[in-house]
């Protein structure tokens, strides 16, 4: 129970070589798994990269969302006039901050399609704009060509940069001059800076994941995914301010009250994302259209029922019911448990929405071409088909997602003139 | 409070206790404090003297005082879990018992209790019992309402809803001692403290009866419109409804074919109106063979027969001309035999649907006609005839007059007629160079 509201006099608040110790062990790790998928990819039975590319399309949704979701807390932290988090806002910028490097990594699936690579996205393939066999997806070829997909690619990191770079820029301006005024402009700021976000989230989320599955929608799926990013965020956000306060850096700032609090972020975005994904299914189930339930039937049945189950159980019900409980969230390591808990399990979220797509292919039959697997509603080639290039990428792209949270970690690990400091360090959950 | 008791406190002396006038027994002692930081502080010192018995009271809640009160967690958390989970349980009793258990009522033959479908319900049981829960289990705790409380006869303690925080030390504290209490609490930067007496009426030191009153008629009021529908339910009455909205029940306007004395001719149907178009079958529907399935019959009545209205009609046996029964009517039919009458007949047409299996499953004995049993009529009645029996229904198949259009209807036909000729196919239907590839 900290009662204090100025900075201690022997907190440690320099960044020093921590972020660049950082950015080398990312650097490491991303080096060694990528290496190791790009070989294991090469060699894949499947050829064209093709499973290699889908796991790059779930690993860098998942390093991007998580970018994301600190993003939009720093947003709703001005907005709202928030006070808790400015002790941890440095992190939370660190991390929005990687984004640069994550549009840059993005390019490896983005390039291909612009150079014509047919494998990766359905409606990138030439098959696509066959109006015998797809003449219910061939009015979004409008929106889904490679071209006006790696535009809108582009727009989506600049505008999640500039978002992420604007916030981080005038936070450390008020460190030099401890101009209250900034806090304000950048409060005024939040409101648009709100909207755009909900805009580009949701229409990301359309471009790279729904958009797999391209004759399916599903309006809520934007939202749902920003439900998910914000658990993986959070989690994120608890493990790497753990991970500085070992350092011996921050410890007497964030207390177990801050904790409390991205505990209590990470109960509701783990409700949150299973009353939207509920939401999304029932709405599809009750309607009984072919055209919506098809996305389902490859996720409710067969091998990939099991993985449906282990979502709503791992992802929803056993971390619902225990962070209810205020210990849960206060304990360290018993957050840093759910912490790695629920990162794994988002990842495997975004697992569930890509991988079932992966089977499509078109083949020919009777003289006639068509397409088999989920995309058609055939199930002959249903089965979850892991592979350890999924992990692996993964991995890597944890570790490229390292390297750009460990760049921005320099200088003061504190808003050390933010006005709202002193109500931060002394948070407290009643 | 007495009129005696109405002068200021404001600007009394912390060191001069000031006593209400002595109307009951000593209550205790209320300290008033300046900031809440000073009140936590206060409550500190109190509990570290040993005092149980003292509440503090603020305009709002103050960080920190709980613990500075040495107050144990409270167990609300684990009760409002306990309400969300009994909640969510009734909940999915209710749905089960009404839908699944006390009236199944089958629908296109899904099943009667279906966990997704009973979510949503679910979801706002719990929450009602939830906040039920929360709020009830907020006043029960804090043991309120007490409009009756002692503190409520000191003027100054109006204050502590606004901007006054005070501290309350009750007599019946063990370590309670007017003198030295006093002591403490001034001590502890009390700017002001009071003497609480308790009333001296033993009817204002417990909860007034109206408040007794108000809860037992609300309760009993709430429960008469469920004393109604009991009684209804359980007695006869040969009194006509009773009309609750009678401006529903009896609606200002007129039925086709009533008396209506405004008009010349005194009837409320004004017959054709200019620029519309009549449903008169005679003129919108006067294809027969395509909308009815129906021709003129040219044999003559026989000798003797009554005498009909009209002309004599008998079903088509072919198809009308505005239908060409080629491989895309087939293929039309097909795809819609499959989505409206496979429920019950069955993909192949004998009556093995899913409705009728699930009918069999619950011990019923419903069946679907077999379409395609050479036994049977179905194989040999007119194309206008099953026509009209898609169109109309037959015992207890309903008509599809108003799902499937004329079109699709005779695309049906033309599809029954398939199936049922190949269900009773011979080897003689096989062309000649296939014959060898049959086993």
């Amino acid at each position: 129970m900290s009662h204090e509201n100025t900075l201690h006099p022997d907190e440690k608040y320099k960044a020093g070589k921590l972020g660049s110790s950082l950015a080398k062990a990312g650097a490491g790790i991303a080096v060694v798994f990528l290496g190791i998928s790009l070989i294991l990819g090469s060699m894949h039975p499947d050829g064209h990269m093709r499973r290699f590319l889908y796991s790059f399309v779930i690993g860098w949704s998942y390093i991007f969302s998580i970018s994301i979701g600190m993003l939009w807390l720093i947003i709703l932290h001005y907005l709202v006039r928030g006070r808790w988090v400015t002790v941890v806002r440095r992190i939370c910028e660190a991390m929005a901050g990687a984004f640069p490097l994550i549009f840059v990594a993005g390019l490896v699936f983005v390039i291909p399609l612009l150079a014509g690579y047919q494998d990766l996205y359905y409606w990138a393939h030439p098959d696509a704009a066959n109006p015998e066999l797809n003449h219910t997806m061939i009015h979004k070829l409008v929106w889904l060509n490679p071209q006006f997909f790696a535009v809108r690619y582009v727009i989506y990191g600049v505008g999640f940069s500039g978002l992420a770079s604007y916030f981080r820029k005038w936070s450390r301006a008020q460190d030099a001059s401890g101009d209250p005024a900034i806090s304000e402009k950048l409060r005024i700021a939040s409101a648009p800076a709100m909207i755009l976000f909900s805009v580009l989230t949701c229409a990301a989320a359309f471009d790279i994941l729904m958009s797999m599955a391209p004759k399916w929608y599903s309006t809520i799926y934007g939202v749902n995914f920003w439900g998910s990013a914000c658990v993986g965020a959070f989690s994120a956000l608890a493990l790497i301010t753990i991970g500085i306060q070992r350092t011996g850096r921050l410890t007497r700032s964030i207390t177990p009250e801050h904790y409390h609090d991205i505990g209590k972020w990470m109960f509701s975005f783990t409700f949150f994302w299973a009353y939207t994904g509920f939401s999304q299914f029932m709405l599809q189930w009750y309607g009984n259209m072919p055209e919506e339930t098809v996305w389902y039937k490859y996720r409710l049945f067969g091998e990939w029922q099991w993985v449906s189950i282990a979502m709503l159980i791992g992802f929803w019900a056993f971390p619902f019911v225990f962070l209810l409980s205020r210990w849960t969230k206060r304990i360290v390591p018993s957050l840093v448990f759910f912490a790695v808990w629920q990162l794994v399990f988002h990842w495997l979220d975004l697992y569930w929405n890509v991988m079932p797509q992966y089977d499509w292919q078109t083949v020919f039959h009777e003289g006639q071409k068509i397409v088999i697997g989920p995309l058609s509603g055939n199930t002959a080639m249903h089965h979850v088909g892991f592979s350890p290039i999924d992990v692996t990428v993964w991995l890597g792209l944890i570790g490229v997602f390292l390297v750009g949270v460990g760049r921005n970690l320099t200088g003061n690990l504190i808003p050390v003139k933010d006005p709202t400091l002193g109500l931060s360090l002394s948070h407290e959950n009643v | 409070m007495s009129n005696a008791d109405k002068h200021d406190h404001h600007d009394h002396d912390a060191d001069e206790p000031q006593a209400l006038p002595a109307d009951g027994d000593l209550h205790g002692l209320l300290a008033e404090y300046d900031t809440p930081g000073e009140l936590v502080e206060a409550a500190r010192k109190v509990r570290d003297a040993g005092f149980t018995e003292f509440d503090c009271y603020s305009p709002f809640p103050v960080h920190g005082i709980d613990e500075a009160m040495g107050i144990k967690r409270t167990i609300l958390p684990v009760l409002i879990f306990g309400g969300g989970f009994t909640g969510l349980i009734l909940g999915l009793l209710l749905q089960w018992w009404t839908n699944a258990f006390n009236w199944p009522w089958n629908i296109s033959g899904k099943p009667t209790w279906s966990i997704p479908a009973n979510i949503p319900i679910g979801f706002e049981t719990t929450i009602l019992l939830s906040v039920f829960t929360t709020f009830f289990g907020m006043w029960t705790l804090n043991k309120l309402p007490q409009v009756w409380h002692p503190l409520f006869r000191n003027e100054r303690f109006n204050r502590v809803t606004d901007d006054g925080f005070f501290l309350g030390i009750e007599a019946k504290d063990r370590r309670f001692d007017a003198e030295t209490t006093t002591k403490l609490l001034s001590d502890a930067g009390a700017i002001g403290i009071d003497k609480i007496h308790l009333d001296p009426d033993p009817a204002k030191k417990v909860m007034p009866k109206w408040i007794f009153a108000v809860i037992a008629a609300t309760t009993a009021l709430a429960l008469i419109p469920f004393a109604i529908a009991a009684k209804a339910r359980n007695s006869k009455s040969s009194e006509p409804h009773i009309h609750i909205f009678a401006d529903m029940d009896f609606q200002p306007k007129y039925k086709s074919d009533v008396a209506m004395d405004e008009f010349a001719d005194s009837r409320a149907n004004r017959g054709n109106i200019e620029g519309t178009v009549s449903r008169n079958p005679a003129s919108l529907k006067a294809d027969e063979a395509f909308y009815y399935g129906l021709e003129d019959d040219p044999t003559p009545a026989p000798e003797g027969a009554p005498v009909a209205t009209g002309p004599a009609k008998r079903w088509i046996t072919g198809f009308p001309k505005a239908v060409d029964a080629d491989q895309r009517l087939m293929d039309r039919g097909k795809q819609r035999f499959e989505i409206y009458c496979t429920p019950c007949h069955g993909y192949d047409g004998r009556g093995a649907g899913t409705v009728p299996n699930r009918v069999a499953q619950g011990g019923g004995l419903w069946q679907a006609q077999n379409l395609v049993d050479p036994g049977k009529k179905l194989i040999t009645i007119p194309n206008g005839q099953l026509f009209n029996t898609i169109s109309n229904g037959a015992a207890t198949m309903p008509g599809y007059a108003g799902q499937i259009p004329h079109r699709d209807r005779w695309a049906i036909v033309l599809y029954v007629r398939a199936l049922q000729r190949a269900q009773n196919a011979s080897l003689d239907d096989v062309p000649a160079d296939q014959k060898g590839s049959i086993r």
